[in-house]
């Protein structure tokens, strides 16, 4: 496990150092310049010429490239060009936001998908079976800027049960972590509903039945353990985009979360926020991948990784 | 229970816990107006504030020696006295009443070193640019000061305007959170990023103490949900940033004082005159005769705005009343595009005379007019291919000249001399904002003349001659003036619309006796 745990510490510098490469790039070859969006209109050519110079600008390319490699390698990630305070202390100021909001979102889909999937699996072509799978129907369509504005209007302008926007109490985080959850929830519910009755006919939980084993039991060792695998790989995937932040959620919620901080930067082609931001999302997906691996550990122990 | 499930709902617990110990934003101290602002402002310190948002929050923390009043004229607020000793030199006598919020008192010292800060290269202060007409500035008295200009200059009566800091505050300082003291109505309590900026009434204020606790600026970016806020009783103010088709809704739906008010910013199309086809006069006067402009502002504006005919609003004391806007005449149009050589190759089959793009910005109603102005031409015979942008890839285009036609909007113009740089020949980028390439002899000798004359009635007849060839020319076709649109409670009394959307009159605007 040790060894492993090295592998997978030594694998992460080469990710991190392939997707700082790749957001570089990106954000300095798409037009638009932030000298002209920090100066505005009336900036004289040597004012601007004078700006470039100071930020490092107008130097070529890969000597830009080369000294953010050196500053990311000292922990620096810069300064904001337009907040005056450093990448690293706007990043960790929104993450949380963010963090908040997908620990919610993702276990409203756990708690709500898991029961749903496996009664709709139990009761296989009954009524109950079909108002699930059309739910999870209905949750698989909706997209978030339409179900967004629905919800508000539902419970907190008709019913006034909730607030409309904004970071506050936890009935802040109702709405939005509900919108966030629902497609996932529609999306995990159909998987684990065909896992569970694709492993319904195997061998093994005849056996299970026939050694007397209690149904319950039978479903939750059995059954629920064997058809959790695709259902771990699905539901980690989508946690790692709620942790890079979801901007139109973000965006109607008025949650300050990451994505907008992301979105805004690149708005104004804040070059270093841009790298910033896309590197901490970058290393929380590297991190949930390494949590995904311990639970396919725990749920199929034949999975090892000592080698 | 595996023990990843234990510590998976231990995190939840805790998120839940953290998110409970946060106040929520609906708990503010009584007799404080929360405002809807669409985007947080970048910078609140008046040497570096250039976004409208941080300029008008900026506004009601900082004084300024002069200060537009609601018709647009410019009137003393920190200066006591302003008067022009020679052709370029400006003698300010200060208020000896005024202090800073933290008790300092407010002197010449104070002026002279904003002043100084912004033109020091050191700073990257984007105001350098405006103040390059100043040669120095002398401090006569602890309350007298003068400001020496390189060369008569008329139009650098408006960077008095700029608010004031006190002296040796920090350069550079960073969002909001450590804007200096200002000595206006309002200070700053507390500044949240992303979400929220609180002020708090300056209870010294030197002119009279504000009747509102305070002011919250709320940020929400969607405009969907800052009307349904308004609808809930969470927001007491809205100005601007509303989607025209929500007013008829928020008339019905909800008690709203709605208002709609003439506006200063001008909405315009910007051609290329490098373009060979938009280089003849007759395309661009058949392109202002086949936009019809009286309908876009009825359906897609909803009314919110005012058809133009020239560059300057009514509001502008260089405003020449007798350019009438041009009149929707598509047959006028299609017989100037027949004379200038561009007949229709088939009539009024698919066949376009000509092909032009017109870019504009990713916003939805800006695509929406675009759409409809495609579709008026269309009528004439002009295929228009539509691209929107995100804006910093757009204003690059524009920048460079890339472009054949494009539409963007002047906001908070108050000096005619504008025009010298978006239309002087000497102003083609990087220099000025000629992105179309506009040279005229007869315009450029105007607009000299305007900067360089100190009597406004002298600049007004100057620049009443710049408009009417400017009308002629078109190298621009002017599109309307928006009109600010202002959303409040009942209870709101006393918010004066300006113009240009200032929100100064918070300093006085107060809830109704029966309120709160």
């Amino acid at each position: 496990m040790k060894r492993y745990l090295l592998y997978r510490l030594a694998l992460l510098l080469p990710t991190l150092f392939g997707v700082l490469t790749l957001v570089f790039l990106f954000i300095h070859l798409t037009p638009g310049d932030p000298v002209d969006i920090m100066l505005g209109e009336t900036a004289s050519a040597a004012d601007r010429q004078e700006l470039r110079q100071i930020l490092g600008l107008n130097q070529p390319l890969s000597q830009q490239y080369r000294s953010f490699l050196i500053n990311f390698l000292r922990g620096d990630l810069g300064q904001s060009l337009y907040e005056g305070r450093t990448v690293a202390a706007l990043v960790t100021e929104r993450y949380p936001a963010t963090l908040e909001l997908a620990l919610c979102a993702m276990s409203a889909a756990l708690l709500i998908s898991f029961p749903l999937a496996i009664w709709s699996a139990v009761r296989r072509g009954r009524w109950t079976d079909r108002a699930t799978l059309m739910f999870s129907l209905l949750g698989l369509s909706m997209p978030n800027f339409w179900l967004g504005p629905l919800v508000m209007i539902i419970f907190s302008i008709q019913l006034g049960w909730l607030p409309v926007s904004g970071r506050g109490g936890p009935d802040h985080l109702v709405l939005p972590a509900l919108t966030l959850g629902l497609g996932m929830t529609a999306l995990l519910i159909r998987i684990l509903r065909t896992n569970l009755l694709r492993v319904m006919g195997e061998d093994y939980v005849q056996t299970a039945r026939a050694k007397g084993l209690s149904e319950r039991s039978v479903w939750l060792k059995h059954m629920l353990r064997n058809a959790l695998l695709s259902l771990v790989t699905i539901a980690s995937l989508q946690f790692g985009s709620l942790l890079a932040g979801s901007l139109i959620t973000e965006t109607i919620f008025s949650w300050p979360g990451i994505g907008r901080l992301t979105m805004q930067a690149i708005e104004m082609r804040d070059y270093p926020l841009v790298q910033g931001c896309v590197l901490m999302i970058s290393l929380s997906y590297v991190f949930l991948n390494f949590i995904t691996d311990l639970i396919y550990r725990w749920v199929d122990p034949r999975i090892t990784y000592g080698n | 229970m595996p023990r990843s499930l234990y510590v998976f709902s231990f995190a939840l617990a805790l998120t839940f816990l953290a998110a409970a110990c946060r106040s929520t934003h609906t708990d503010h101290a009584p007799n404080y107006l929360v405002a809807a602002i669409e985007s947080y402002p970048l910078q609140l310190d008046p040497r570096y504030a250039t976004d409208a948002n941080g300029v008008r929050i900026g506004n009601l923390i900082y004084n300024s020696l002069l200060r537009a009043d609601p018709n647009s004229q410019l009137r003393p607020e920190l200066a006591e006295s302003l008067r022009l000793l020679d052709d370029r030199t400006y003698a300010v006598d200060l208020r000896q009443d005024v202090t800073f919020q933290n008790g300092q008192p407010l002197t010449a010292a104070d002026v002279k070193f904003t002043y100084e800060s912004i033109l020091d290269s050191n700073n990257r202060s984007p105001k350098r640019g405006n103040l390059k007409p100043l040669r120095a500035i002398e401090q006569t008295g602890a309350y007298q000061l003068r400001f020496h200009l390189v060369a008569p200059h008329a139009p650098f009566i408006e960077q008095l305007t700029l608010g004031i800091v006190p002296a040796s505050s920090p350069a550079n300082p960073g969002l909001s959170t450590q804007a200096p003291p200002g000595s206006g109505p309002f200070m700053l309590e507390a500044a949240e990023p992303g979400e929220q900026i609180t002020l708090r009434r300056n209870p010294h204020y030197w002119e009279h103490e504000p009747p509102l606790g305070g002011v919250i600026f709320r940020m929400i970016p969607d405009a969907l949900v800052r009307v349904l806020e308004f609808k809930k009783g969470n927001i007491d103010l809205m100005q601007n940033d509303i989607e025209p088709d929500m007013v008829p809704w928020l008339k019905k739906n909800t008690a709203a004082d709605v208002g709609a008010y003439p506006g200063t910013t001008f909405q315009y199309i910007g051609i290329n005159l490098t373009h060979p086809i938009l280089q003849n006069v007759k395309v661009r006067r058949a392109l202002a005769y086949a936009i019809d402009r009286e309908s876009l502002v009825r359906h897609i504006l909803k009314g919110i705005g005012t058809v133009a005919g020239g560059v300057l609003s009514p509001l502008n004391w260089a405003y020449e009343e007798n350019i009438e806007p041009w009149p929707y005449d598509p047959e006028r149009a299609k017989q100037l595009l027949d004379e200038a050589g561009f007949p229709d190759p088939d009539g009024d089959g698919p066949l376009p005379r000509f092909r032009l793009s017109f870019k504009t910005t990713n916003i939805d109603l800006r695509r929406r007019i675009a759409e409809a102005i495609k579709e008026q031409l269309q009528k004439v015979g002009i295929e228009l291919d539509v691209r929107s942008y995100e804006w910093a890839a757009f204003y690059s285009d524009i920048k460079k000249g890339n472009f054949h036609l494009y539409s963007l909007a002047w906001v908070g113009i108050l000096d005619p001399d504008i025009l010298f740089q978006i239309f002087h020949s000497s102003s083609f980028p990087p220099a000025g904002d000629n992105r179309g390439h506009y040279s005229n002899p007869e315009v450029d000798h105007l607009l000299e003349q305007g900067r360089a004359t100190n009597n406004q009635q002298e600049r007004k007849q100057i620049y009443a001659k710049a408009q009417k060839l400017l009308a002629q020319d078109l190298p621009y076709v002017p599109l309307w003036w928006w009109k600010n649109v202002i959303v409040k409670k009942p209870t709101v009394q006393n918010f004066i619309p300006y113009p240009d959307g200032e929100m100064i009159s918070l300093k006085q605007t107060r809830w109704a006796a029966n309120a709160q």
